[in-house]
């Protein structure tokens, strides 16, 4: 890790990246937000095809509970992956579970779990630690770049390498299936068996990059890029990597700014990313000339 | 495994299927034989698209519903409603990949595919829509488009769900002209929910009237005219 800290140290010694990138935690951060934005953006389309925004806040959410069951178990403050991981992914799969046994409808479900997860986390966080500590809490709720060490950078890289695979080589059955479930039956896939996987994966992710962007905002960077690309797209491809696009923009220049402002990294991205998504509205009259064919209805 | 049907391509026997306490179908008996025209109607809540969705094995029953094709053989399904978010940027071009392809749509190329799904819309002679976004297609364009999707690959059996419904005069008259042709020059065997009782008795080589049991099996000509009311009445 360290050589490749030192080329990027290396850049902003020469001048060519801002010398706050002479700091190798804003590397690591660099490095996370290269890394972790265009997979952001393409899971993003599915996200917001299958409705599924709030969900993502919910997993986002449930962090605090799993880092708090995490040190309950004896994990370090810094790396409470066991926690992290096995809590949200519970969490993820028991909403799916109800969603897809239960008459109640999906934002119902999330409705019921959201604030819940939240609570129950800070609590849990008070019993285990014996105080309320704010620092950890911020850290989890918007993000914490100086505590984003090797081991995370590590964990993100490969969970994204595996994530990204098996996202891209499903993402047609995953597609069809949020677009619509009958259809993709009628094909002999199984939409529930694909959200399972789909919703796996998506909490692999969120959870990989809380410490970059903190579980409060991590829901803008999978629902706004995508939003933002939906308004000047005109078919399934540009939208993915439209999408792709805007993210990797704002988790990058996002970051690169947050060097300069006293501000938590992933409000910066969350900045940069509403700006993406604006401007693409005022933008759209200019691309729906050559958009979706309206034709006659 | 292909198996003697007696000349059957599908047959369905004592199938009775129960929701929430609710008896929905009973004793249902159905054959549907090669290259026909099998029309199913039946007043709304009769238990037609039940049925449809058990042949599809989506439903839980009792009974035997069993194919007589091969392992490989499909069912082509053209649903009664599809529900789906219309800001979604997807083209014509697009759901029929999603359809047919593994590869991932937003790396693979768009050339040779192009050319395949078109041949595929000029069956349905929609073509002309491969760009649009599906969201603005009109009902009868998009029936067109499910059609030709249900058509490939070639299945052994294609269900339609009332194809006819949003769908004006002129549409509906276009779409069964497709039928008949899909019979006529393809051999496809077609399984129909229709309330179009006017359609039914142009296109159908047999008719199954149900009302949670089969109340009418029989040619469309012997008909009677209670069971064409109750069909028509409730549409």
């Amino acid at each position: 890790m360290e050589y490749i800290y030192d080329i990027i140290r290396g850049w902003a010694t020469a001048g060519y990246l801002p010398s706050i990138f002479e700091h190798t935690f804003m590397v690591r951060g660099l490095l996370a937000a290269i890394i972790i934005g265009p997979l952001l953006g393409a899971m993003g389309t599915v996200v917001v095809t299958k409705k599924l925004s709030f969900f993502t806040q919910t997993i986002g959410n449930a962090a605090m509970s799993g880092v708090a069951i995490g040190l309950l178990f004896g994990e370090p403050i810094e790396g409470t992956y066991a926690g992290l991981y096995g809590f949200c992914l519970i969490v993820a799969l028991l909403m799916t579970f109800v969603k897809n046994r239960s008459r109640l409808s999906n934002d119902t479900i999330i409705g019921v779990v959201l604030a819940q997860v939240l609570g129950v986390g800070i609590i849990l966080m008070i019993v285990v630690t014996s105080q309320f500590n704010v620092h950890q809490v911020e850290g989890i709720l918007f993000g914490s770049l100086i505590t984003l060490n090797d081991m995370d950078l590590i964990t993100l890289s490969i969970a994204s390498l595996v994530v990204g695979i098996i996202f891209a080589f499903n993402f047609n059955k995953v597609m069809l299936g949020g677009f619509n479930p009958i259809l993709a039956k009628a094909r002999g896939l199984s939409p529930v068996f694909l959200e399972y996987v789909f919703v796996c994966l998506m909490t692999i992710i969120v959870v990989a990059s809380l410490k970059l962007i903190g579980a409060l905002l991590v829901l803008v960077l999978v629902v706004v890029p995508a939003a933002g690309a939906q308004n000047i797209v005109s078919n399934l491809r540009q939208f993915v990597w439209v999408s792709v696009l805007f993210s990797t923009i704002s988790t990058t220049f996002g970051l690169l700014l947050s060097g300069f402002l006293p501000i938590p990294s992933g409000a910066v991205i969350v900045l940069v990313s509403s700006v993406l998504f604006y401007g693409s509205l005022l933008l759209k009259p200019l691309f729906s000339k050559g958009g979706l064919s309206q034709g006659e209805v | 495994m292909v198996e003697s049907g007696r000349g059957n391509l599908l047959e369905i026997r004592d199938l009775s299927l129960t929701l929430g306490g609710n008896r929905i179908l009973s004793d249902v008996n159905i054959d549907v034989k090669p290259g026909h025209i099998h029309a199913l109607i039946g007043p709304n809540g009769a238990g037609k698209t039940t049925l449809i969705r058990s042949i599809m094995g989506g439903m839980p029953h009792k009974g035997t519903i069993r194919f007589f094709f091969g392992d490989n053989g499909r069912i082509g399904y053209v649903p009664q409603l599809l529900e789906f978010d219309h800001s979604v940027p997807i083209t014509v071009f697009d759901f029929l990949y999603l359809m047919l392809r593994k590869f991932p749509l937003f790396l693979g190329r768009r050339k040779p595919m192009r050319e395949q799904i078109l041949k595929i819309l000029s069956v349905t002679e929609c073509e002309h829509l491969i760009d649009r976004g599906v969201g603005y297609l009109s009902g009868g364009e998009f029936r067109r488009v499910l059609l030709a999707q249900a058509l490939v690959p070639k299945p052994e059996l294609l269900l339609l769900d009332e194809p006819a419904s949003n769908v004006d005069e002129v549409g509906a008259r276009h779409f069964e002209k497709m039928l008949v042709q899909l019979k006529q020059d393809h051999g496809h065997s077609i399984l129909l929910v229709s309330h179009d009782m006017q359609t039914i008795l142009r296109i159908a080589d047999r008719v199954t009237a149900i009302n949670r049991t089969v109340t009418y099996d029989g040619p469309p000509e012997n008909l009677s005219l209670s069971d064409m009311m109750t069909n028509v009445s409730s549409s």
